[in-house]
């Protein structure tokens, strides 16, 4: 340990991480019922005058919400419950679909917007950016931290109609953490030092990497809130969760976090996946859905000259229960055969595994390399080895599609099931 | 069960059969070694279900029986004592030791919940020199696929027939393929797919001048020499055909000394893709270039003197495969075939005027495609 690392106190933020540098002014920027706003957006003299909205799902009540309204949410109607429970919650709302190309659009245009504002920008998801402003401190004279919060707000209002919230502090977990309390258009800071006072309100689920799985863990120890955490030794928290969990919860609870915000983080996976109307359990039909989001995936790594290595196939039964497999395999593929084939057989194993009946269904792939890190020429041909004749026969699609829409050229499974619709689309 | 033995025996019987038990298992009694004393001897055991090891040791037996005692503890303990004769006796389901002044008790469980080693006839079994053997299983199983998609490449090929015995391993981008002569039997041609931890076991285990015989029972396959018998479950389904994927059109040859080509590559190697391993080779005329060029990070450029034959040519390699390769290369010289970019390679041994010795080693290695 270096002398300047021994001179931080124990207990304080920093003490556990590299604290060389200067202290960091770090801002989560998050737009305030993204999809929901920009329903309205989209349609200001309709959609733009409900204030009972829910976005995502049906009015039937399949699928799930994507984004509510804060008047909805009043009803306690939140992001991810299922537009049936939400409809029985506020039977007065109205159901809209996501509008998803308006969306990316409107997230493009805020990223675009705090990129002339901050030098580091990361997005975390599509209405969510982390900035780094760490060194800007004299570009801006004598503005506080706060300001240029309140700043950046007004200006991304002003420049692309959406109203965000932020949230500040020398953490990325403090920033996440504060935003949530600046909800709605608001701004709320952490100022240094105040981290682990502040991370002491929230309870464990609040914490971001905190999932289902460690919080029931978490749960059997009768611990719930960050100060539930800070009072029991660490031996114990080793003991129950193993020496890696436990500091990272400990770290966590103190208010510490030593990721970085890092701008342009590489794509990570591709992937699309769908909510049914109706359950289905017909394994024809299933891998038709299958070959349709393959297709999509497919297309996409090839538009952005990627290439994959790991495809991953997720199921829900109509119990909520999400399973998923995944296969990783030597070579990068980016062909739609040979990704399919890879999904088909994953879907198999996960109808073997649990029920035969799904709501949700989806594919994607993950541990992409850009379309020249492979290369690698197979001594056999092999259903799961890509040859050039797949890449190629892929890539012509893609050029026919191009020219002559997107339903140009499709398998003719794919076309029979356009043809005869039986469960359309769902949530993404 | 009751039975004295030298401390040798029973660290040499323990040594070969701990290696056979899994580090880590969910069914305790694998984590185990059968012991079962009869009046020919004591026989240890251990498996973890995929491979197993038995041998026979001498001893002293008063009282023949079984039980199981914990492997690692038994070693170890065997180990650590003095150079005496050990009594081993149990009571119940506990093993006690008794040496010089030296006494312990472990916990044990009855044989009974010990999984039976399968029961494989070596009586109609084909045999082999230890030294063949090993060769072949040194020279091939390098090769075999690590990955779980195809699992049939997790294995190593071994054909028998009439006067000859071959292994072949490939992970798909790579082969080895390896052929002896070997003594005439009357079997018909067969093929097992071997898992290589078997392997792994029968190189251990047994020497070079032993003579092992080899049976099969179903779906597994017996190693037997001397007391020493190794048991395995073979790999099912069909092997690629590999014979298809040897280039018999080759018109581009390349001698070179081994030991200079292996460091060439090895240093160009450093300055390759931590991903794609890529180096670029150009033959000309008594010259082979070796070339990198990884974005990001730079260029490394080599020269060595080779005996080409054959039009110029640029191709791609995976330098971590070429590398391996190498390795596995006894002679002083190599050959190295070629035809086109894409291509597979072939790489095998150059022996010396009148070193015939009917041995066929044969490596192929799939190139890497350019970027240009």
């Amino acid at each position: 340990m270096t002398e300047a690392r021994r001179a931080v106190p124990p207990g304080t933020p920093g003490a556990e991480e590299a604290t060389e540098g200067p202290t960091r002014r770090i801002l989560l920027v998050d737009c305030d019922m993204f999809f929901v706003q920009v329903a309205r957006l989209e349609d200001p003299a309709g959609v733009g005058k409900i204030p009972l909205l829910v976005v995502g799902g049906t009015p039937d009540g399949r699928g799930v919400i994507t984004s509510a309204s804060y008047e909805v949410r009043g009803y306690g109607v939140h992001s991810g419950m299922p537009t049936a429970r939400a409809l029985r919650l506020c039977p007065e709302a109205t159901v809209v679909p996501v509008p998803r190309e308006a969306c990316s659009l409107r997230s493009r245009a805020v990223r675009d917007a705090l990129e002339r504002l901050s030098p580091i920008v990361e997005p975390a998801s599509i209405d969510e950016f982390y900035l780094d402003l760490t060194g800007t401190e004299r570009m801006f004279g004598s503005e506080t931290f706060e300001e240029t919060a309140h700043r950046i707000r007004e200006r991304v209002l002003a420049e692309t109609e959406i109203s965000v919230s932020l949230g500040g502090g020398t953490r990325k977990m403090i920033a996440k953490l504060a935003a949530g309390r600046a909800k709605p258009a608001g701004v709320r800071i952490v100022p240094p030092g105040d981290e682990s006072d502040f991370v002491r309100d929230f309870d464990l689920e609040d914490l971001p990497g905190v999932g289902p799985v460690f919080l029931s863990a978490l749960r059997e120890k009768e611990l719930r809130r960050v100060e539930d955490v800070l009072a029991v030794e660490e031996e114990w928290l080793v003991r129950w969760f193993g020496r890696t969990r436990a500091r990272w919860l400990r770290d966590r609870a103190r208010g510490l976090d030593p990721t970085l915000v890092q701008s342009g983080t590489a794509r990570k996976s591709v992937s699309s996946e769908r909510t049914f109307r109706r359950d289905l359990d017909d394994r024809t039909e299933l891998e038709t859905i299958l070959l349709e989001q393959v297709l999509t995936v497919g297309r996409t790594l090839r538009q952005r000259g990627l290439r994959a290595r790991t495809v991953t196939v997720k199921s829900r039964s109509p119990d909520f229960r999400t399973r998923t497999a995944s296969r990783t395999l030597p070579e990068a593929i980016e062909s739609d055969s040979v990704l399919y084939t890879v999904a088909r057989q994953l879907l198999k194993e996960l109808l073997g595994r649990g029920t035969p009946r799904l709501r949700l269904l989806g594919v994607s792939a993950s541990s992409l390399a850009d379309d020249g890190a492979g290369g690698q020429l197979p001594l056999f041909d092999h259903p799961l080895v890509e040859t050039e004749r797949d890449r190629t026969l892929s890539q012509l699609m893609d050029v026919v599609r191009e020219r002559f829409g997107g339903d140009a050229l499709l398998p003719g499974r794919v076309v029979e099931s356009t043809r005869h619709p039986k469960d359309a689309d769902g949530e993404m | 069960m009751n039975f004295t033995i030298t401390r040798q025996n029973l660290h040499k019987g323990l040594a070969a059969v701990s290696a056979s038990i899994p580090t880590k298992t969910t069914l305790p009694v694998l984590s185990n070694i059968l012991f079962e004393a009869t009046s020919e001897g004591v026989r240890m055991s251990g498996t973890d279900l995929d491979v197993g090891v038995r041998i026979q040791v001498p001893a002293d037996v008063s009282l023949e029986g079984s039980l199981t005692a914990p492997g690692k503890k038994l070693q170890e303990i065997a180990r650590e004592l003095p150079d005496e004769p050990v009594r081993i006796t149990t009571q119940g389901d506990q093993i006690e030791l008794r040496c010089g002044r030296s006494h312990f008790k472990l916990n044990g469980l009855p044989s009974e919940d010990f999984p039976t080693l399968p029961a494989v006839s070596f009586e109609s079994g084909w045999q082999a020199t230890g030294e063949t053997l090993l060769s072949l299983i040194h020279h091939t199983s390098f090769a075999v696929s690590t990955e779980e998609s195809r699992p049939i490449l997790n294995g190593v090929l071994w054909e028998l027939s009439d006067g000859q015995m071959r292994m072949v391993a490939t992970n798909g981008h790579r082969l080895a393929k390896m052929t002896v002569p070997a003594a005439s039997s009357s079997h018909t041609t067969v093929q097992f797919i071997v898992p290589p931890a078997a392997l792994q076991q029968v190189q251990r285990l047994f020497g070079k001048e032993e003579e092992v015989v080899v049976g099969q029972e179903g779906n597994h396959l017996g190693f037997r020499s001397g007391g020493t018998e190794v048991y395995t479950r073979l790999i099912e389904g069909s092997y690629p055909n590999y014979d298809q994927v040897i280039p018999r059109d080759n018109d581009k040859w390349a001698v070179v000394d081994r030991k200079t080509l292996e460091s060439a590559v090895r240093r160009m190697a450093v300055v390759a893709s931590d991903q794609t391993h890529r180096i670029r080779m150009s033959l000309a005329k008594e010259q082979m270039q070796l070339n990198v060029l990884t974005p990001d990070l730079g260029e490394g450029h080599d020269e060595i003197e080779v005996q080409f034959e054959g039009d110029d040519l640029e191709i791609g390699f995976n330098a971590a495969y070429l590398l391996e390769i190498l390795r596995y290369m006894d002679t002083e010289e190599v050959r190295l075939g070629f035809k086109a970019p894409e291509r597979a390679a072939t790489i095998e041994p150059v022996s010396g005027e009148g070193e015939e010795s009917g041995i066929e080693y044969l490596c192929l290695v799939m190139p890497l495609r350019l970027l240009d």
